[in-house]
């Protein structure tokens, strides 16, 4: 049986690590935040990308900026695994009645709560240099349909975040030290990063690129919740379904390359 | 398939045969042990077309409740593999094992709930306090705080860490950190305590401290198995010590023994006679 006072401990030790180690801090927490404030600055009166002057520049990246927050996910997983490893703290706790079930929900909560408060500072950010999110401020939304929309772009976040966490997990199992696993996350986030992410819908038609990759449905979803689609829309759960499945199969063999590493 | 029922000294053994195979699913554990091995092995693939490599290669032995059993041998020999696999981090390629009657490859969970284990590096959490990191493992074994605390406390005091507790433990000695490392395994009242060289980097002062207080435990008769490269360390702490090499134990027997049986004056001479080399080479 899961013991609560195990998990909270590891989350609480966890999101001590991540205060207390200063690249951490500055890398994977405010990086994503300070990217929005500076694309925010120079590029929310832009809109070269879109020709019938709808959209900024600023307004069509800001999906796939704030999904990026829950890439760099995949970084910090991967260095915190390895680099436990490496200093003989992760065969320590794995001598301890701690289960790798414990382990595995400590590390989702954990490293769900940064993206979360990453999006939260990022959109506050935009609103903040002038963007106005149909989902918020639109009009003609009840209530009832504004507090669903946010509730969806907060889950597509946390199922984005998941993928992330077993997308580092696998990059930690053929790391053997946190700066080589720093490193190899980097083959999962840039492809992701780029295809997924950056590149806006139709972009020379490398979009179709990106359906392979969780951040292209992350950052889609945004898309197009920001833009007000009503929940209803099927399109929206379409892609949080896809999502949900690759972030399954993901964490599955995360999981599993865990265990195996765990006692060989 | 035939299955045949054998009863052991307390306990009773059932043991499944087939022609291929045969698989002990319980164990003719004496109670008077913590810890049987038998026949166990442990080797790993070769890389790139190479050899396996055999870690261990068929050990036997038994430690008793209460008793410091050292596991004694230069790099390589095969201690910490052993170790490994009395706590769970490895699996055996052949042979049984068992820690209070538990076998260490099924039920290597209820076996968690009774051990620890001080590892060679110094694993403690950097950016946490002595404090923390105890009461991180405190909560690991379910512990209530206070007893957490009020034991940790205890422990930091008798090994001179009470007045660094509160300071994270980036900011210790390596031989603090090795210290504290020893703090948090004892920190549960393990039933067995693992220590792997757990006086490793440490400088003769500390090691002596070290050594007192492992002393102290002997006493209490706490039952430890511990792997060392220090003779003296051996000669001062164990009942008895098993001597390994290339993952074979070559002699076994208390100091006293084994230094009678092959008349010289310490263990290292006992080592250097069966072995022709010694056995701090390569350190």
């Amino acid at each position: 049986m899961m013991q609560p006072q195990r998990i909270l401990t590891l989350v609480k030790m966890e999101m001590t690590r991540q205060v207390m180690d200063p690249l951490v801090l500055v890398f994977t927490t405010f990086l994503a935040p300070a990217l929005i404030l500076i694309f925010g600055l120079t590029m929310s009166n832009n809109y070269g990308w879109d020709e019938s002057e709808t959209y900024s520049v600023f307004e069509i990246m800001l999906p796939g900026l704030l999904a990026y927050s829950g890439l760099l996910t995949i970084y910090d997983v991967a260095a915190g695994v390895a680099g436990e490893r490496e200093t003989g703290i992760q065969k320590r706790i794995n001598t301890t009645p701690l289960t790798t079930a414990e382990y595995i929900l400590s590390q989702m909560i954990s490293y769900t709560i940064k993206p979360i408060i990453q999006l939260v500072i990022g959109l506050g950010i935009a609103v903040a240099v002038g963007y106005r999110p149909l989902i918020f401020f639109g009009t003609g939304y009840s209530l009832g349909s504004k507090f669903v929309g946010i509730l969806l772009v907060i889950v597509f976040m946390v199922i984005f975040t998941f993928c992330s966490v077993g997308l580092g997990l696998i990059t930690a199992n053929f790391a053997k030290t946190a700066g080589a696993a720093g490193g190899l996350a980097f083959i999962f986030i840039v492809p992701q990063q780029i295809f997924g992410s950056f590149i806006p819908p139709g972009f020379m038609g490398m979009e179709g690129i990106g359906w392979a990759l969780p951040s292209w449905y992350a950052t889609r979803g945004f898309g197009l919740l920001f833009a007000g689609t009503p929940f209803t829309d099927t399109e929206i759960w379409l892609r949080l379904g896809i999502l949900l499945a690759i972030s399954i199969v993901i964490y599955i063999v995360g999981i599993l390359l865990y265990e195996r590493k765990k006692r060989r | 398939m035939q299955n045949k029922m054998v009863v052991g000294f307390k306990k009773m053994t059932v043991t499944e045969e087939n022609d291929d195979n045969k698989i002990e699913t319980s164990s003719s554990f004496d109670e008077k042990n913590a810890i049987e091995v038998k026949n166990l092995k442990k080797h790993f693939k070769g890389k790139r077309g190479m050899e396996d490599v055999k870690a261990i290669d068929g050990i036997s032995f038994h430690v008793e409740k209460g008793e410091v059993f050292g596991l004694l041998g230069t790099n390589g020999a095969g201690k910490t593999t052993t170790i490994n696999i009395l706590t769970g981090a490895l699996l055996p390629t052949e042979g049984n094992a068992f820690v209070s009657g538990y076998n260490v490859e099924t039920e290597i969970q209820k076996i968690k709930e009774m051990i620890s284990v001080c590892p060679q590096e110094a694993a403690v959490y950097k950016f946490l306090s002595g404090l923390g990191n105890i009461k991180f493992f405190g909560n690991m074994y379910l512990m209530p705080k206070d007893k957490t605390i009020e034991r940790g406390e205890e422990l930091l005091k008798l090994l001179g860490l009470y007045d660094a507790r509160n300071r994270l433990a980036r900011g210790y000695s390596g031989g603090m950190k090795r210290q504290l490392s020893l703090i948090i395994s004892l920190i549960n009242e393990p039933d067995i305590l693992f220590l792997d060289e757990p006086t490793v980097g440490l400088d003769p002062r500390n090691r002596r401290k070290v050594w007192d207080f492992l002393k102290g435990q002997k006493d209490q008769k706490n039952t430890i198995i511990l792997t060392t490269h220090y003779i003296e360390e051996a000669e001062v702490l164990c009942n008895r010590v098993a001597i390994m090499d290339y993952g074979e134990i070559i002699a076994m027997g208390s100091p006293q023994e084994l230094i009678a049986e092959h008349q010289v004056k310490n263990l290292e001479e006992v080592f250097l006679k069966i072995t022709g080399r010694s056995i701090l080479e390569g350190i």
